[in-house]
């Protein structure tokens, strides 16, 4: 038996820790910690709850927009303020345009380096890589004359010694299946995804101006006027350029990211049997069709028990509930009974091992994540838990799009409860987006033509309207997966703020019943071919899109290794 | 590609980190105390990492502010980093994902894109826990910070206008209210 450390998981400092038993080349246990503090709860105590999205908006450097639309949408249940629809079509881009791009970044730019092996790459022979992409795709580059440059750009590149993203990774090690023109050619994509994602994230720009955080948020609605005949304003000129990123995404997706995924997948297929996880599923949904307290969702709201795909259970916040039997925290009633977001307490205590340690006290507490759980179990949350919600359900586009993969790499729906599975949802999430986001342009059109320039409901803006004390709940399905915010109000100011984000679901520590996490659930089994390089373990971490990035990243001249592994 | 930008000064941080927040907070004071000349572009990059590539990208000079540890120096202490060190610097910095600008900005390089010359201006922070404001010894730095911003610009061509106080200078520790940097001041507030 040996004791694997991984730290960090992600390429951050101190934020994500895997600790975990291997024996007979497999993982036998596992624990997931988060090692840095997060606390947005005491920074919001008594500020005004309109002002609640600009601070949580800071939470996170990637997920800016995530925060603020699940903060403005709590602080609207609380209070009654009801956006009208022009409101909810610009939220609707917005966050579909997050998605879209989130996990474009995530497959090129993250993951796929744990199934792509770069020095591989450069022995690739350029006609056949030529060929190879011909035959996955009609994408326009994909010549010889393309890839041969990408392989000298490539070498050249290495010969620099600077090997940035491609530093501090485990090539050449055996786990690596892809023959070199697939690796070449997932190089030349990982180039022009980067070139992609540029252009569109110039989508939140055209939305809400030059300020690379965006200011548009407003409790009631955006902060955007919508006029056909102002220059300042979303306009006709706008939503034609809206419709032209937006082409250009759906172009990229279907083109290339989705026929990259099912080649990678297709020699990776032992890995639809891997990484399965704690099999029950939660999605809020996302996308609202209409206005009103409970409109329908494109996607939908739901939760899977299981593995049973046969039903979709109605979600009800009220099930919800976070322990910290295993988390630096303390109840002030004890730390064997869950709490409700709305009781929600923020009260640390660490009494994990003073750093620099060799081990948690795993047997104690050791994650800064609590364990939130839905009715007592824990919960996946993601594009795969969305995707599975959807499929379930019969949704229009989902279901034959996910069909349509499994019968390309002739296995069954049980394949998607899996590390694998988890790449080909985010995929095919990616492309039903897409695909989505221009009917909410072309409705933005509509209302126009109609002269429906309505863009917040200012009719609750001042405190005095609303009741002494109100509750609210704000739910939103994060590229990653679900978030909840939770707000209490009394007197007009915040007394409690809670924050469920999709890590603390996915990356929590065990529960008072002792139950594991979806981490460190799926990572039982997970096969370990070399102790010292855990490439494998990555592979399905990494496949739930972790982020701690919420805390501190001041400047270090220090050269720090991005990824350790130590034996203990 | 947008239009160059001739001059961006781009504060980092994240502002609900305490000192972290000094980058963020230098830009706000920046903005409030001169009147920016044309062709100068100032902006709060907070922890933004991917999205911050297109600014970077079409900038034609940059000027980071940020919070920077040096060994043994006291808080407060100013720190200039040029050329070379600053890209190594930023690599290090704009990565507060899994994924941040460092791959990108190497990936531009991948791409023949060359980095192109940065001046890093910070100071050396003391409190980086989760809460918002500066620690005394950061704060009392930060005019001087915001100075030595002017002082950089006008060296690279950019003279930025002392505005006309009104009648009375407010308090330093309200200028510096993350409220202010966030957008969220009100009247009567």
């Amino acid at each position: 038996m040996t004791h694997i450390v991984v730290d960090p998981v992600t390429r951050i400092e101190g934020h994500l820790r895997i600790e975990a038993e291997v024996d007979g080349g497999q993982v036998r246990e596992a624990w997931s910690s988060s090692t840095m503090f997060r606390g947005i709860e005491i920074i919001l105590k008594g500020r005004d709850p309109r002002d609640a999205w600009a601070f949580t908006q800071r939470i996170c450097g990637v997920c800016t927009t995530v925060h603020a639309i699940a903060s403005i949408r709590a602080v609207e249940n609380a209070i009654g303020a009801q956006p009208p629809p022009n409101a909810r079509l610009l939220r609707n881009l917005i966050i579909g345009a997050q998605c879209v791009h989130d996990h474009v970044i995530h497959f090129y730019h993250l993951h796929a380096l744990d199934w792509v092996d770069i020095v591989s790459a450069l022995s690739a022979d350029p006609a056949k890589t030529a060929s190879l992409a011909q035959s996955i795709s009609d994408w326009p580059l994909s010549s010889r004359a393309y890839f041969t440059e990408v392989r000298d750009r490539l070498k050249g590149f290495v010969a620099t010694g600077r090997l940035g993203p491609f530093a501090n990774a485990y090539w050449g090690h055996p786990a690596y299946r892809l023959p070199p023109e697939a690796n070449l050619m997932a190089v030349g994509h990982y180039l022009q995804a980067l070139d992609f994602q540029r252009q569109f994230i110039r989508l939140h720009a055209v939305l809400g101006g030059k300020n690379p955080h965006l200011q548009s948020f407003l409790v009631g609605g955006m902060a955007t006027p919508v006029d056909p005949d102002s220059q300042n304003s979303i306009n006709a000129g706008t939503l034609a350029e809206l419709s032209k990123l937006v082409a250009d995404a759906r172009d990229f997706v279907a083109r290339v990211y989705i026929p990259d995924l099912l080649a990678i997948a297709s020699f990776y297929k032992d890995w639809a049997s891997t990484g399965s996880g704690v099999g029950s599923y939660l999605a809020y949904g996302e996308y609202p069709e209409g206005d009103g307290a409970q409109p329908a969702l494109f996607l939908p709201r739901g939760i899977i028990r299981q593995r049973d795909l046969s039903k979709v259970e109605p979600m009800n916040q009220e099930k919800i509930s976070e322990y910290v039997k295993h988390s630096w925290y303390n109840y002030a009633s004890g730390d064997d009974h869950g709490l409700h977001p709305f009781k929600g307490e923020t009260v640390p205590n660490y009494i994990g091992p003073k750093p620099p340690y060799e081990r948690l006290y795993l047997d104690r507490k050791y994650s800064w994540l609590k364990s939130p759980r839905y009715d007592g179990e824990p919960m996946e949350v993601g594009p795969l838990a969305r995707m599975l919600v959807a499929y379930a359900s019969g949704h229009p586009r989902v279901k034959p799009l996910v069909d349509k993969a499994l019968a390309t790499l002739g296995v069954g729906p049980q394949a998607l409860f899996s590390t694998l599975g988890r790449m080909a949802a985010r995929a095919i999430e990616t492309q039903v987006v897409a695909e989505k986001m221009q009917d909410w342009v072309d409705e933005m059109g509509e209302n126009m033509a109609r002269r429906d320039y309505r863009i917040c409901d200012n009719s609750k803006w001042e405190p005095s309207t609303w009741p002494a004390e109100c509750w609210g709940a704000g739910f939103h399905e994060a590229p990653r997966g679900a978030l909840g915010h939770w707000v209490h109000i009394k007197d007009g100011t915040i007394i409690n703020y809670q924050c469920v984000v999709p890590s603390t679901w996915n990356a929590g520590p065990r529960d008072a019943a002792a139950k594991r996490g979806p981490y460190e659930q799926a990572l039982i089994g997970t096969p370990v071919a070399k102790e010292d390089q855990p490439l494998e373990i990555l592979r399905t971490v990494h496949s739930f899109d972790p982020c701690m990035a919420c805390g501190v990243h001041v400047l270090d001249n220090r050269r720090r290794e991005l990824v350790y592994v130590r034996l203990v | 590609m947008g239009e160059g930008t001739p001059l961006l000064v781009l504060g980092l941080g994240n502002v609900l980190c305490g000192d972290d927040g000094l980058g963020a907070i230098g830009v706000h004071l920046l903005k409030t105390w001169y009147q920016a000349p044309k062709g100068a572009e100032l902006v709060d990059g907070g922890t933004l990492g991917l999205s911050l590539l297109p600014l970077l990208q079409d900038a034609e000079r940059v000027v980071i502010i940020d919070a920077i540890r040096s060994a043994g120096a006291k808080p407060g202490t100013p720190v200039h980093l040029r050329g070379d060190d600053v890209a190594q610097a930023v690599r290090e910095r704009l990565s507060p994902h899994q994924i941040g600008v460092a791959d990108l900005l190497d990936g531009a390089r991948l791409l023949g894109c060359c980095p192109r010359k940065m001046t890093l201006l910070g100071l050396v922070p003391e409190n980086l826990t989760l809460g918002v404001g500066l620690s005394p010894a950061v704060e009392r730095a930060m005019p001087r910070l915001v100075e030595r911003i002017v002082g950089e610009a006008r060296a690279l061509g950019f003279a930025f206008r002392r505005r006309p106080c009104d009648a009375e200078e407010p308090r330093l520790d309200d200028a510096c209210d993350v409220a202010g940097v966030l957008g969220l001041r009100r009247k009567g507030r």
